[in-house]
C-alpha cells in the first residue's frame, strides 16, 4: 500500500471512533497533505439588496435613485474611497482586512428571470434561463464524484434543488442525533434486505426505498463520527446561528463531506426594507464571523471554501413602499485563506448603463464561478457538471 | 364501481375510505358515486374560531397603539395555531370531502400568509368558499382579500410608484406561469392594480385617488383597466385553463402530464372556468383509473397524517405537537415556504422526512413500537418492549388513539388482508416477504407495521 492510501484509510477508519487526540493530530496533517477540500455554499433567499449591501457611497445616481433608502456615507463602513460595506457587516470588514475576502460584483445570467423560484431554479440547476433541469449543480457533482448521498450535507430540515443529483440527492439533516434515532429501527433494515439496488429509482416507490436506505446508512455515520467534537464557540442565538454551529460540528469532526449548505431567509424586501435587511445582514455577518473563527481555532478554515449568493439583486431605484422590486445582477461573496484576489475581484456595476427595466447589467456569469470552484477547487471536471465549458475566473 | 377504483379516488379526492364505506360504494355506478361526492359538498361551512377579541381591537374604536398593535399580533399568532389543528380536525372528520380537499388544493395555489389572523381566517374562507366555483370570480376574490393585498404589496401599489409584486404573481403562480407574458405586461397590469386596499376589519377598499386612471396597454388591449379587467383579458387566453388543469392533473392523477388528458380537461374548464365541472369531467374519465395513475403518487404530508388520523383516531393531546409534526414532514398548514408554495411529487421526500414518516405511525400509534415477532413465536416480550419504547419515545408524542374505532370499520377485513385496505400500491417483493415471515400479532399491530412500510407513503 502507497502512502497515499494509507493514509485516506487510516483517516476514514478513525473518523469512526472516538479518536484519541494524537490520531486527530495526525489526520488533520493527512487532511493537508491530501488536500481534502471542502465548499459551503450559503444561500440568501428572497433576493439581497446588493446594492445597500456593498455600497457605492460616492455615486450620486446612487443617492438619487434612492432617496429615502440609500445607506448614508456616515454609515458605511469603508473598504475604499468608493465603496462600503453595510454598517452591520463588520465581521466581514474584519475577513476582508484579513484577505479572506473576495467580493465579485454584478454577477447575473443571460436574460435574468425576476421570478424567486425561477431564477433561484436557475442558480440551483446552473442551466440557461429558459431551459428547466431536474438536477442541481452540486447534485451532479455528487453524481459523478460523490462517493455517498453524505458526501454533501444540507442542514436544514428538506433538500434545495441545488443538492439533488439525477441518481444521487444529498442528506438533508439539522439534528444528527435525532435523525440518527429515528432512523435505526431494525424492522426499517428488514423491509429492504438485499434489496436490488438497481432498478430502485425508477418509479416513486423505488425513489423512496432508495431515499430510505441512503437516510439510515449516512444517518449513522454522521451521528457516530459528528459526536466526537463539540464546539465552545458561542453562536448567535438564531437558526441560521444554530445551523452554522452544526455545519462547524460535522466540519471539525472530520465528516468525509466535501459539500455543505445553509440557508438564511427572508430578504424579499418589498416593503421598509431598511430594518429588515439591517437584522438580516446582522444574522449573516454575525454567523460567519463565529462559524470563520471556529473553523480556524481547529485548523479546518485552511480547507474551506465559503460561497454566499442571492437569486439576484434589487432594482436600482427603490420603489414608493421604502422597499426595492425584483432586479438582476449582485454580488457574491467568497471566504477562504487561498483567495488569489482579495478584496474586490472587479469594479462595482455602472448606475448609469442598465437595462431597460432599471436593472444592472451583468458582467460576471453565476456559472464561471461555479466552473471555478468546480475545477480549482473541488478538482473535478467542471464541463461534467455544467454540461457546457464556462470561462475560469481567477479568484482562487 | 371496482373496489379498487373507489379507493382510488377516495385516496385522491380524500384521504381513504373505511371498509364499510367502501362497501356500500361498490355497490353503485361510477356516476352515482361521483355525484354523491359533488352533492356532499354543495354546501359551505366556514371554519372559523371565535375572534371576538381581535373584531373588537379592529372595530376602530380602539386606538392604533403600540400596545393594541402587539396585542393583535400576540392573539393571532395563537388563534393561527388553533386555526390550524382545527383544520387538521375538519379535513379527518368532513362531509364536504371535495370542497375541503379543494381547499387544500387551492391553499397551495393562491398561496399567502398574514400575521392578523382575522384576515387569514378571512382568506382561508375564501378558498373553501371558491373551491368549486367559477375561477374567475375567484382570481377576483382574491385579488380584493386583504391578507393578499398586504402578502404581494398591492396595498402599496401607488399611481405614482406602482409596486409590481402582485402583478407578476398573478400571473407566474395565479394564472399564467412563467413565460406567458413579458415585463411590459406586469408594469402595466401593475398599474391596473393601484389603488387596492383594505379597511382595519379586512374589507376591500378602492382607493381611487391612489389608482391610476390612464390607459394601459396590456397583451396588446389598450384602455383605461383596473384589476378585474386584468383579471378577464388573462383568462381568455387559454393558456391560463392549461396552466391550472396542468396543476390539477399533477395534484389528483399523475405527477406526469399526459398531453391528450389535460387538453380534453382543458377543454371544459376554458368552457366556462367551472370548477365542479372540470373536476366532475376528472373523476368520470376512464382514464383517471387507469393502472398507472393507481397507487403511483407520493402523499403530501397532510394527505399522509390526515390518512393516519381517518383509520385510527388520533387525538393530540398537545396541539402543539401536530404543529411539530408538520414541520417534521416539510409542511405546515397556515405557514408555506413562500409564494410559490410546496412543490409536492418527490420534492416531500428528503432523508429528514422519509425516516419521519416510516417512523411516525408507530410513534403516534403505538409508544413508537413496530412489532418484529416472528411467525410461530408468539411476542410475549412485545409487552415488556413497548414500555421501553414508550419510556424512550413516549414523551415525545402524548397521543391518543381510538382502535375501538378502528376495530369496528375493519370487523369484517381478514387480518390477512389488511394490506389491501391500508395502502394504495402493491408491496415490494422483499417487504412481503418479510412482513409474511412475521406473526400477525392484532389487527392493530398489523396495521401499524402496513402503516411504516414506504408503500404506505403512496396514494
Amino acid at each position: 500500500m502507497d502512502r497515499r492510501k494509507f493514509l485516506k484509510r487510516s483517516s476514514l477508519a478513525s473518523g469512526l471512533f472516538f479518536v484519541p487526540s494524537f490520531v486527530k493530530a495526525f489526520e488533520q496533517v493527512t487532511s493537508s497533505y491530501l488536500g481534502y477540500k471542502r465548499l459551503v455554499i450559503i444561500q440568501l433567499s428572497g433576493g439581497n439588496d446588493g446594492l445597500n449591501t456593498v455600497v457605492p457611497f460616492r455615486n450620486d445616481l446612487y443617492y438619487k435613485e434612492r432617496p429615502t433608502l440609500a445607506i448614508s456615507k456616515n454609515d458605511i463602513i469603508k473598504l475604499n474611497d468608493d465603496v462600503g460595506l453595510h454598517a452591520n457587516l463588520a465581521p466581514l470588514k474584519r475577513l476582508y482586512d484579513d484577505g479572506y475576502l473576495s467580493i465579485i460584483n454584478n454577477v447575473g445570467y443571460p436574460n435574468p428571470v425576476r421570478s424567486h423560484f425561477r431564477s433561484m431554479d436557475i442558480w440551483h440547476t446552473g442551466t440557461d434561463s429558459d431551459k428547466y433541469l431536474q438536477s442541481g449543480w452540486l447534485g451532479r457533482y455528487l453524481d459523478h464524484y460523490g462517493k455517498h448521498p453524505h458526501s454533501a450535507i444540507e442542514i436544514d430540515e428538506s433538500l434545495s434543488l441545488a443538492m439533488k443529483g439525477n441518481t444521487i440527492n444529498a442528506i438533508a439533516t439539522q439534528d444528527p442525533k435525532a435523525f440518527y434515532n429515528l432512523s435505526k429501527d431494525p424492522y426499517f433494515k428488514n423491509i429492504h434486505n438485499h434489496q436490488n439496488d438497481a432498478h430502485l429509482s425508477e418509479h416513486n416507490l423505488g425513489y423512496l426505498y432508495k431515499s430510505m436506505i441512503a437516510a439510515e446508512s449516512s444517518a449513522k455515520y454522521i451521528y457516530e463520527t459528528s459526536k466526537t467534537v463539540s464546539t465552545s464557540k458561542e453562536y448567535p442565538n438564531n437558526s441560521f446561528g444554530k445551523q452554522l454551529k452544526t455545519m462547524a460540528q460535522f466540519i471539525n469532526s472530520g465528516l468525509d463531506t466535501k459539500v455543505f449548505y445553509g440557508s438564511l431567509n427572508g430578504f424579499d424586501t418589498h416593503v421598509n426594507q431598511l430594518n429588515a435587511q439591517k437584522r438580516l445582514l446582522k444574522t449573516y455577518a454575525n454567523g460567519i464571523g463565529t462559524f470563520v473563527q471556529d473553523l480556524k481555532d481547529n485548523g479546518t478554515f485552511k480547507d474551506t471554501l465559503i460561497l454566499t449568493f442571492s437569486e439576484f439583486g434589487r432594482r436600482v431605484k427603490q420603489n414608493a413602499s421604502l422597499g426595492t422590486d425584483h432586479g438582476t445582477a449582485n454580488n457574491v461573496f467568497v471566504i477562504g485563506e487561498h483567495l488569489k484576489k482579495q478584496g474586490f475581484y472587479n469594479n462595482m456595476a455602472s448606475l448609469s448603463d442598465l437595462d431597460d427595466n432599471g436593472d444592472l447589467k451583468f458582467e460576471i456569469d453565476f456559472r464561471t464561478i461555479y466552473a471555478t470552484v468546480l475545477n480549482k477547487w473541488l478538482d473535478v471536471n467542471d464541463e461534467k457538471i455544467l454540461n457546457k465549458s464556462f470561462k475560469q475566473l481567477d479568484f482562487i | 364501481m371496482k373496489i379498487k377504483h373507489v379507493q382510488h379516488l377516495y385516496w385522491r379526492i380524500g384521504f381513504g375510505i373505511l371498509p364499510t364505506e367502501l362497501e356500500k360504494l361498490s355497490r353503485k355506478n361510477k356516476k352515482a358515486v361521483v355525484n354523491n361526492l359533488l352533492n356532499a359538498s354543495k354546501t359551505i361551512t366556514p371554519l372559523k374560531l371565535d375572534t371576538s377579541e381581535l373584531d373588537d381591537l379592529l372595530s376602530g374604536s380602539y386606538e392604533k397603539t403600540r400596545e393594541n398593535i402587539k396585542k393583535v399580533q400576540t392573539i393571532s399568532r395563537q388563534k393561527t395555531k388553533e386555526l390550524n389543528v382545527a383544520w387538521i380536525d375538519r379535513l379527518a372528520g368532513t362531509k364536504e370531502l371535495l370542497r375541503e380537499k379543494m381547499t387544500l388544493f387551492w391553499a397551495n395555489h393562491f398561496v399567502c400568509e398574514d400575521n392578523n389572523y382575522v384576515y387569514s381566517q378571512q382568506f382561508h374562507n375564501t378558498l373553501r368558499t371558491h373551491a368549486l366555483g367559477n375561477f374567475k370570480d375567484f382570481v377576483k376574490a382574491i385579488s380584493k382579500e386583504a391578507a393578499m393585498t398586504k402578502y404581494l404589496n398591492t396595498k402599496q401599489n401607488r399611481k405614482q410608484k406602482p409596486n409590481e409584486n402582485f402583478a407578476r404573481e398573478l400571473m407566474e403562480l395565479f394564472t399564467l406561469g412563467v413565460g406567458h407574458y413579458t415585463e411590459d405586461d406586469i408594469k402595466e397590469s401593475a398599474r391596473a392594480f393601484t389603488g387596492y386596499s383594505h379597511n382595519l376589519q379586512g374589507n376591500f377598499v378602492f382607493r381611487k385617488r391612489q389608482h391610476d386612471e390612464g390607459s394601459k396597454t396590456f397583451f396588446g388591449r389598450s384602455g383605461n383597466f383596473d384589476g378585474d379587467d386584468i383579471i378577464n383579458i388573462i383568462l381568455e387566453n387559454k393558456q391560463c385553463a392549461k396552466f391550472i388543469c396542468e396543476k390539477m392533473y399533477r395534484y389528483f392523477v399523475n405527477d406526469i402530464i399526459d398531453e391528450n388528458h389535460v387538453n380534453s380537461m382543458v377543454d371544459v374548464f376554458y368552457a366556462d372556468y367551472n370548477i365542479e365541472n372540470v373536476m366532475r369531467y376528472m373523476m368520470l374519465s376512464n382514464w383517471f383509473y387507469d393502472e398507472k395513475n393507481i397507487g403511483t403518487k407520493i402523499k403530501s404530508p397532510i394527505e399522509f397524517l390526515i390518512g393516519i388520523k381517518y383509520t385510527v383516531p388520533v387525538n393530540f393531546k398537545n396541539p402543539k405537537q401536530l404543529l411539530y409534526i408538520q414541520k417534521l414532514l416539510g409542511q405546515i398548514l397556515l405557514n408555506p415556504p413562500n409564494v410559490a408554495g410546496w412543490k409536492g411529487g418527490r420534492n416531500w421526500i428528503d432523508s429528514n422526512t422519509i425516516v419521519m414518516r416510516l417512523k411516525l405511525p408507530s410513534l403516534i400509534l403505538n409508544n413508537a413500537y413496530i412489532s418484529k415477532a416472528k411467525k410461530g413465536t408468539s411476542d410475549t416480550v412485545m409487552e415488556t418492549k413497548k414500555q421501553g419504547f414508550k419510556k424512550r419515545f413516549g414523551r415525545h408524542f402524548k397521543t391518543e388513539s381510538d382502535w375501538n374505532y378502528f376495530d369496528n370499520q375493519f370487523r369484517n377485513v381478514d387480518i390477512n388482508d389488511l394490506g389491501n385496505y391500508i395502502l394504495a400500491c402493491d408491496m415490494n417483493k422483499t417487504a412481503g416477504e418479510y412482513l409474511k415471515s412475521l406473526s400477525k400479532v392484532s389487527k392493530q399491530e398489523h396495521c401499524v407495521q402496513l402503516m411504516s412500510l414506504p408503500e404506505y407513503q403512496m396514494c
